[in-house]
């Protein structure tokens, strides 16, 4: 898995479920206040249902009281008691009650004897009022009293005479649940009688009420719907009746939750939306410098060099620590390799030393020739690793006369053919000899063919032009020259001009023109400055004091013969 | 009147009334709920509405004087008293039939007579006798709304007006007489009345009324 994936995953999912989470426990906790608010609402409507009803009871008991006194139908009732079997005396109370509930408005009014049985009464049949057949009818004191189909809330007082109880007037209004504008179920001991809520069977309801306990609000699961109960106490019919009535709290706060869950979808989707952009900045935040610092290190694997970081480009202090500690571990390795190279350029130059110390006229000779390669090849403009190996190749290039005997080397005067068929085996015997070195590899073609000449008589493989590598030929040029201004044991050197006027005259055929026409162009800088002289003991310090200024002068300020990557800044 | 004091003559009179005194109400008969016609309230419009109040008053002379008791007859029929004012001598027996298909209990608290004949069916009857002079006031127990007046007079020269306001006391012998007009709701209005021999008299009573609706209880010659 990918840093940036892990940071994202572990920054964003915490993130999201804590956001999630709190959504959820909000929305909850206002649906749960909705419906808080709603119950009590239902339940203060409630109250002021039952403060209206509880009014209307109390004006209802007056009348009846009043009624009760009458003394009218007090007299009826006697009469009615004195003579039970009497059609004229039924008859009689029958017109006094048709009278009252013409007057005072009620749907159903009788009188019983003290012991309930009814004497005599009237109902509301449509706009008559109409005697009732009381044989054996025994109206409740108090409740729902169903008769002729119809429900009637009854409620009845004593009529009393002198102390005495003569009987019971009994008052009776239409229970019409259909004025309940709120839905109701009436039930007896459980049963449900009358259910006003739409579309959903009485057996169904009285399930569902069955666990609500009598008289205590509940909450009724019914198709899915939530229904807040309440019983309507104030409407006490007694005799196991009981009113409920039963308000769908979805119903009523669907609506308001269905704008919640929208509002709280969006916001959480927002939030999540958030939550994800700002945990893709976070893991950006901490990858990319990170992601610098690898790419930064991969390109130094490819390329091998140890570049410095740009410390104050890291942000976070924990980058810059690891960025600085590279910077110091880079620097120590570039002072490793360049303490390295330092020892093997020494062993490269005292290598030629020891070469050179062997016959004190060449003394210091791989040393100019090498000088003046380089300035050569800087005119030509020629640099970094190439310059290098021409440098390290010129030290090295007559390395292979340490395999030729001092009496051949050393002898004064013409060689024999022998002679110089030895004398000519040196390129090859140097190449053999820096063959099991890997740092002279590029070295080998300028120690093998510093002989071949332009015109292919030279040796060892009598290469043609350009077929000889650049560096062989600038270092056969850059021989030539120290060769003849050099004195020798059998001769005295001579002077430039006349080394400058041979090579000349062997451009094109010994020597690559070009190059020579660069040297010749050199000439003039290359004598002012004195080359090391051929003494032992200036040969051995060859890289103090002047020897550099000669390709200084030919290469602008550029530190000659040196590596670039070597010369990188330093801490 | 055969028996008519020599010399008697008729005392004729008049009743004027210049306003309605009572309202009048009425009662539905036991049958009209469960028929359920409605109930023509109120007189024709043709009716002279003093035409009632006139019927309804009552004439006699005040003094002990020869009485002749009669047998009258009140009836309850649609829950009322019919007839609602009655004229009877003292010593007159009055009979109470019920003539509805209820009970009716016929009472009276009123200080001449007191009575009450209990609980009665239809086409069973009660009769009371009158033994003193006065007013009775009758009423039904179970039914509040009926009430009648029974005037018993000390003598037998009494009378009720009829429609026109107009009223005979015959035979009355000569003499100088009190003679009083009562009205249930305007009260007694006293005159005297000079009956020569063998000639009449004739009276006018005027009943009016104050502002408010009150009778002036002046009696004018």
């Amino acid at each position: 898995m990918r840093f940036a994936t892990r940071t994202f995953l572990w920054s964003f999912i915490p993130f999201a479920v804590l956001l999630m989470g709190s959504f959820w426990a909000i929305q909850k906790l206002v649906e749960s206040t909705v419906r808080d608010r709603l119950r009590s609402s239902l339940r203060e409507t409630h109250a002021s249902i039952a403060r209206v009803r509880s009014k209307s009871e109390l004006q209802n008991s007056r009348f009846l009281r009043v009624l009760g006194e009458n003394a009218a139908l007090k007299a009826g009732l006697q009469l009615a008691l004195a003579e039970r079997n009497s059609g004229e005396a039924r008859l009689t109370v029958e017109e006094q009650l048709r009278e009252i509930c013409h007057t005072l408005g009620f749907d159903l009014l009788l009188v019983s004897d003290p012991e309930g049985a009814a004497l005599a009464g009237v109902i509301r049949a449509g706009q008559q009022l109409t005697g009732l057949d009381t044989t054996r009818m025994r109206p409740p004191q108090r409740g729902l009293w169903t008769l002729e189909g119809r429900s009637y809330q009854v409620t009845s007082i004593p009529i009393d005479q002198a102390d005495e109880n003569i009987g019971i007037l009994s008052l009776g209004e239409h229970f019409d649940f259909s004025e309940f504008t709120t839905p109701a179920v009436l039930s007896r001991h459980g049963k449900v009688l009358k259910s006003s809520i739409p579309g959903i069977p009485v057996q169904e309801v009285e399930t569902a009420l069955e666990d609500c306990r009598q008289q205590a609000e509940c909450e009724v699961r019914l198709r899915a719907e939530t229904y807040l109960s309440l019983p309507l106490e104030s409407i006490y019919f007694g005799d196991g009746y009981l009113l409920r009535s039963l308000q769908s709290v979805d119903s009523a706060s669907g609506p308001v939750q269905a704008i919640l869950r929208n509002v709280f979808l969006l916001a959480g989707l927002g939030a999540l939306l958030a939550a994800s952009i700002l945990s893709v900045l976070t893991s950006r935040s901490i990858v990319k410098p990170i992601a610098r610092v690898v790419s930064h290190l991969r390109e130094s694997e490819q390329t091998g060099l140890l570049p410095e970081f740009d410390t104050k480009v890291a942000s976070t202090q924990e980058i810059r620590e690891l960025s600085e500690s590279f910077n110091r571990t880079a620097a120590a390795i570039r002072e490793a390799r360049r303490n390295l190279y330092r020892a093997y350029v020494e062993f490269v130059e005292s290598l030629a030393s020891a070469l050179d110390a062997r016959d004190g006229y060449t003394a210091g000779h791989s040393h100019r020739v090498s000088e003046l390669s380089c300035a050569i090849a800087k005119a030509m403009h020629i640099g970094g690793e190439e310059l290098e190996e021409i440098r390290i190749g010129a030290l090295l290039h007559d390395i292979g006369k340490i395999g030729i005997a001092d009496r051949v080397l050393q002898k004064p005067g013409v060689f024999t053919p022998e002679e110089l068929a030895l004398i000519q085996q040196h390129p090859t015997i140097g190449r053999r000899i820096l063959e099991g070195v890997q740092l002279f590899q590029a070295c080998l073609p300028i120690v093998e063919l510093h002989h071949e000449n332009w015109d292919g008589s030279g040796y060892p493989e009598g290469l043609c032009g350009e077929a000889t590598p650049l560096g062989a030929r600038i270092v056969h040029v850059a021989d030539a020259y120290d060769a003849m201004t050099t004195d020798r044991p059998y001769r005295d050197g001579r002077s430039p001009e006349e080394a400058i006027r041979v090579l000349r005259q062997y451009a094109g055929k010994q020597f690559d023109p070009a190059i020579v026409s660069v040297f010749v162009s050199l000439a003039g800088i290359v004598g002012k400055f004195p080359l090391p002289v051929n003494t032992l003991e200036h040969t051995l310090e060859p890289a103090a004091g002047t020897i550099h200024k000669l390709v200084e002068a030919v290469g602008g300020n550029e530190t000659p013969c040196l590596p670039q990557h070597l010369e990188a800044t330093s801490t | 009147m055969g028996l008519a004091a020599v010399g008697a003559a008729d005392v004729e009179g008049t009743v004027v009334l210049q306003r309605r005194l009572t309202k009048r109400s009425v009662t539905a008969p036991a049958s009209a709920y469960q028929r359920g016609a409605t109930v023509a309230l109120g007189a024709d419009a043709n009716d002279d509405p003093l035409a009632l109040e006139r019927s309804h008053v009552v004439v006699y002379l005040e003094g002990q004087l020869e009485s002749k008791p009669v047998t009258a007859t009140m009836e309850q029929k649609n829950r009322r008293f019919l007839p609602d004012t009655l004229v009877v001598p003292v010593g007159s027996a009055v009979s109470f039939p019920n003539l509805d298909p209820i009970f009716h209990n016929v009472f009276s608290l009123s200080k001449p007579k007191a009575f009450d004949l209990g609980n009665y069916p239809k086409d069973h009857t009660r009769t009371v006798t009158f033994s003193k002079p006065g007013i009775v006031f009758v009423h039904c127990r179970l039914h509040p709304n009926m009430g009648a007046a029974i005037m018993v007079s000390p003598n037998q020269w009494s009378a009720r007006a009829d429609a026109a306001g107009r009223f005979v006391l015959p035979d009355v012998p000569p003499g100088s007489y009190t003679i009083v007009d009562w009205h249930k709701a305007a009260g007694f209005f006293r005159q005297t009345v000079q009956v020569a021999e063998s000639r009449g008299a004739t009276v006018r009573f005027v009943i009016p009324l104050d502002e408010g609706g009150l009778v002036k209880a002046v009696a004018q010659g």
